[in-house]
């Protein structure tokens, strides 16, 4: 496997860091990271409030323009009311700020000065005159919506049970709930949710969405569940629910930067492997939750360290002979770690993650991966099937972050596994090219298994696509030169499982 | 940046406590990691992968990952069937460690679920049968002894709730009534779900949520927060392996799984019946199959319904030990049991300890209270 000795490099990186967007995992975020010791530039594109670390320059009102370059090395540039600047940084940590969106029109309601929105209820309960007017005579009664105009997570349920108490607490007012799933999933919730019914607060969890007639009264009509008829409530005011979303910045910062965003436009996108601060790319850090300040300026510490880094030098090496920058790779990367300088594409070694995705896809086949070199995986493949008395003999090319962990694990308990049966490493399935397939067929496999992590799992996001296409091109070729295209499959697998994958290797033999 | 000392000890070798030991290491602290079974990993390491094709993000092969990152590192020591019988705290953190019982492993051979385990197999007290090779007797494990520390951290985990507290569900009597962590392991170790009772794939599974979580009559007054997603995607994978079977789940509230939830539920429900109630008992019927009698919202009268496997949903309690824990380290107990993780005292309180979470939850939880204990030990500048 160790085809060449390897050899490292000492690259001197940027230390400073720049936080951008300024809410309460921003700040946090930004003090974390420079009570580690490193110069933070925190930007925002609103007004800041000074932090109390004074390591930390802050730049109000302030937008991050562009960023290039990589992790140790980013170049942004910083534009405000006094003009533009070029900063450069080693990290980049992004915390994006929400927006709240009331939901008023999926209950077919118009906001006014009696239906209102969760934030200016609580602006309302903080507000004396206000709550003078939940103790005086009857009081009020509040009816809060929840869960029917979207599906809800604990901190909308949270403000809910808060505001409902306090409504109740207040002396003579009632609070009513309508939820549909009471997201009680977080610390206190339940507790919360409990106390608040023990002082009075009535929960209505209706099958369907309440009718709601808004004229010069309110009226709530639902089918309660419980007592098995109509309710009407005619409540003084309304309380929609909000929604979290993303910000039109949220997309912004996610295009400027590289990165992925999940389905509902959050950034990071939603990996495992990234959790609970990483990104898709070296050097770039996402604070969204309250844990992650912490975790980011951990990871921002790993990399950057005491501004020196050491990597190998051949993690990845494009041959200036071969390359005619036709941006492929660069393309492929699912790490933004390729660039082109002087001619020729380059991969940053310390922004590259070793995946060799680019590699794989190069239709020059001018870049080399550090240990994964064709030659290095050329000779696993010989010795694979050379090594096979008997059949049928099956190469498994098998991701070191999934399956060649169950297929090593398989092996320490004595899962059963066919007498034929070879193991191929490689750095991700994203780098078997079509070469290394036909390769393992040419020398005499009779079957070829490539064993990625499942989609969604991939540590380079998109390896295993990369390597299921490769499969379904060869299985067509196959066919097309009289072969079963049953001798080759695809499958994707967990690190943590063994015995499924015994299984599934014993199932493929069977089928050979 | 990179001129780190001090020792910190980890109790517990947990997701959580191995998230912590290895964020401290990466800090350049070292750390003494003790676990008072024989194996590390805790309840996660036996949780299977819930991927259908693809990932569902239950974050299983992550604790896969953090235990060989754990086991590779030269700056933590791992001892294992040791707990900590003492602490003095007049002169920084002197730790008494002592083996812990023998009894767990008694007439067994104990086998660990990860191939980064050392070992993997451990033979217990008065076995005579041959262990596999490399099996180390249970005498030879466990540490002695005092030990000098500048901080501590608690992961000393949760317990599953007894199920055989809820007498009607007849768990412990019917075998194919089994709980969601029982769930866990026979997949694990089956490569997909088979009934206790044959070894036959069921056809017709139904979960029962909130199984000591959210119950009043208990004093459980907290929500775990994990069995929602691990129901649902434990029901995804039934079905992906199997689509004519059919699966309900039981619940009073459905709990978000995290990050695209929305998505995920409504996808979730094409495949999968929910029932908003929660059953009243279960009887066994012919063929080891079960009647489970419940009341339906939309029905109004309690009904029938037969499966061939009910998995019950068991929460997340205090850890059975919490109470000595909490005496041992002079860490108070919240009105709930867990360990009260927000003083600040150099014991510092990581992952279920502390109240349910997930593993996704307790490893960004352990990487913070990994940060707060270097600072905490004057490093962080």
């Amino acid at each position: 496997m160790m085809a060449e000795t390897t050899n490292t490099i000492d690259v001197t990186i940027n230390k400073d860091v720049l936080v951008i967007g300024c809410g309460t995992q921003g700040l946090e975020a930004a003090e974390a990271v420079a009570a580690k010791g490193y110069k933070v530039v925190l930007v925002d594109d609103a007004d800041l409030p000074a932090p109390a670390a004074n390591a930390i320059e802050v730049m109000a009102n302030t937008k991050v323009e562009s960023l290039a370059g990589l992790a140790g090395d980013f170049r942004t540039c910083l534009a405000n009311g006094s003009g533009r600047s070029e900063r450069t940084f080693g990290a980049v940590v992004v915390a994006p700020r929400y927006g709240l969106a009331p939901l008023n029109e999926a209950y077919g309601l118009a906001l006014n000065d009696k239906v209102v929105t969760m934030t200016q209820m609580e602006a309302l309960l903080d507000d004396g005159a206000f709550k003078e007017t939940l103790v005086q005579g009857e009081g009020k009664s509040i009816a809060f919506l929840s869960g029917f105009g979207q599906e809800g997570d604990p901190a909308a349920t949270s403000r809910v049970l808060e505001a409902a108490l306090t409504v109740q607490q207040a002396g003579n007012s009632r609070a009513y709930v309508y939820a549909n799933n009471v997201k009680v999933g977080a610390r206190g919730l339940e507790r919360l949710f409990t106390q608040g019914r023990n002082e009075g607060v009535v929960c209505f969890k209706p099958l369907e969405k309440p009718a709601i007639e808004q004229g010069d009264t309110l009226k709530i009509v639902i089918n309660d569940p419980v007592v098995r008829e109509d309710v009407e409530l005619e409540p003084d005011y309304i309380v929609v629910e909000e929604a979290v979303v993303a910000g039109p910045e949220n997309l912004a910062f996610a295009e400027i930067l590289r990165i992925d965003t999940d389905l509902d436009g959050f950034i990071p996108s939603n990996n495992v492997h990234r959790f609970p601060a990483n990104s898709n790319r070296e050097g770039i850090f996402v604070a969204s939750q309250p844990a992650d300040a912490a975790n980011v300026a951990l990871r921002v510490a790993e990399l950057l360290d005491n501004g020196v880094r050491t990597v190998a030098k051949n993690a990845a090496v494009v041959d200036e002979n071969k390359c005619t920058i036709c941006l492929t790779c660069y393309r492929c990367c699912p790490h933004g770690a390729i660039f082109w300088e002087n001619g020729i594409a380059a991969i940053s070694p310390v922004a590259c993650q070793g995946c060799g995705i680019c590699a794989s896809e190069c239709p020059m086949d001018a870049i080399q991966i550090g240990d994964f070199t064709d030659e290095a995986l050329t000779a696993d493949i010989q010795e694979a099937v050379a090594s096979v008395s008997g059949t049928p003999s099956i190469v498994a090319f098998c991701c070191q972050n999934s399956a060649l962990e169950a297929g090593e694990a398989a092996k320490a308990f004595d899962a059963e596994l066919p007498q034929g049966f070879r193991m191929v490493q490689v750095p991700c399935a994203g780098k078997v090219d079509v070469e290394f397939i036909m390769k393992a067929f040419v020398e005499g496999a009779d079957g070829v298994m490539v064993a990625a992590c499942h989609e969604g799992n991939c540590k380079a996001e998109r390896g295993n696509t990369f390597a299921k296409w490769r499969v379904e091109e060869i299985q067509k070729r196959l066919e097309t030169i009289g072969l079963s295209k049953d001798r080759l499959i695809f499958t994707t697998i967990a690190s943590n499982m063994a015995e499924e994958f015994s299984m599934k290797v014993r199932m493929f033999a069977e089928q050979l | 940046m990179n001129s780190q000392s001090g020792k910190v000890m980890v109790v517990g070798g947990g997701i959580a406590g191995l998230t912590a030991a290895w964020e401290l290491a990466r800090q350049n602290v070292s750390v003494e990691l003790v676990e008072k079974s024989c194996f590390l990993g805790g309840h996660s390491i036996g949780y299977t992968c819930k991927a259908t094709d693809t990932c569902q993000q239950c974050g299983a092969c992550n604790v896969e990952k953090m235990l060989k990152n754990v086991v590779g590192e030269p700056l933590i020591n791992v001892r294992l069937r040791t707990e900590v019988s003492s602490l003095d705290r007049s002169k920084g953190f002197k730790v008494s460690l002592k083996k812990s019982s023998d009894d767990m492993a008694e007439g067994l051979i104990l086998k660990g679920f990860s191939r980064h385990n050392s070992p993997l197999h451990v033979k217990g007290k008065g076995v005579t049968d041959e262990a596999p090779e490399g099996a180390l007797g249970i005498e030879e494990m466990g540490s002695e002894g005092e030990i000098d520390v500048d901080a501590v951290i608690l992961a000393t985990g949760f317990t599953p709730f007894d199920a055989e507290l809820k007498g009607t569900y007849g768990y412990g009597k019917w075998e194919n009534v089994i709980t969601g962590l029982e769930f866990e392991n026979i997949v694990r170790e089956n490569a997909g779900i088979v009934r206790p009772s044959d070894g036959k794939r069921p056809e017709k599974v139904a979960f029962i949520q909130c199984v000591g979580s959210r119950d009043e009559r208990l004093g459980n007054l907290w929500c775990s927060e994990v069995c929602c997603p691990y129901a649902m995607r434990m029901a995804g994978t039934i079905k992906h392996d199997n689509p004519d079977a059919e699966v309900s789940i039981f619940y009073i509230d459905v709990q978000n799984t995290g990050k695209e939830f929305p998505v995920y539920y409504e996808k979730i429900r094409e495949n999968v019946r929910f029932v908003r109630t929660i059953p009243v008992d279960i009887y066994p019927i012919e063929n080891d199959s079960l009647k489970l009698r419940h009341m339906a919202e939309d029905e109004g009268s309690p009904s029938f319904e037969e499966f061939d496997m009910v998995v019950l949903s068991v929460g997340i309690m205090p850890g059975a030990d919490s109470k000595t824990v909490s005496e041992t380290f002079d860490t108070p107990l919240t009105v709930d049991g867990f360990l009260d993780d927000s003083v600040d005292s150099g014991v510092f309180v990581a992952g279920t300890a502390a109240g349910p979470g997930t593993i996704a939850g307790s490893m960004a939880g352990a990487g913070k209270i990994a940060f707060d204990a270097v600072k905490y030990l004057g490093g962080a500048k």
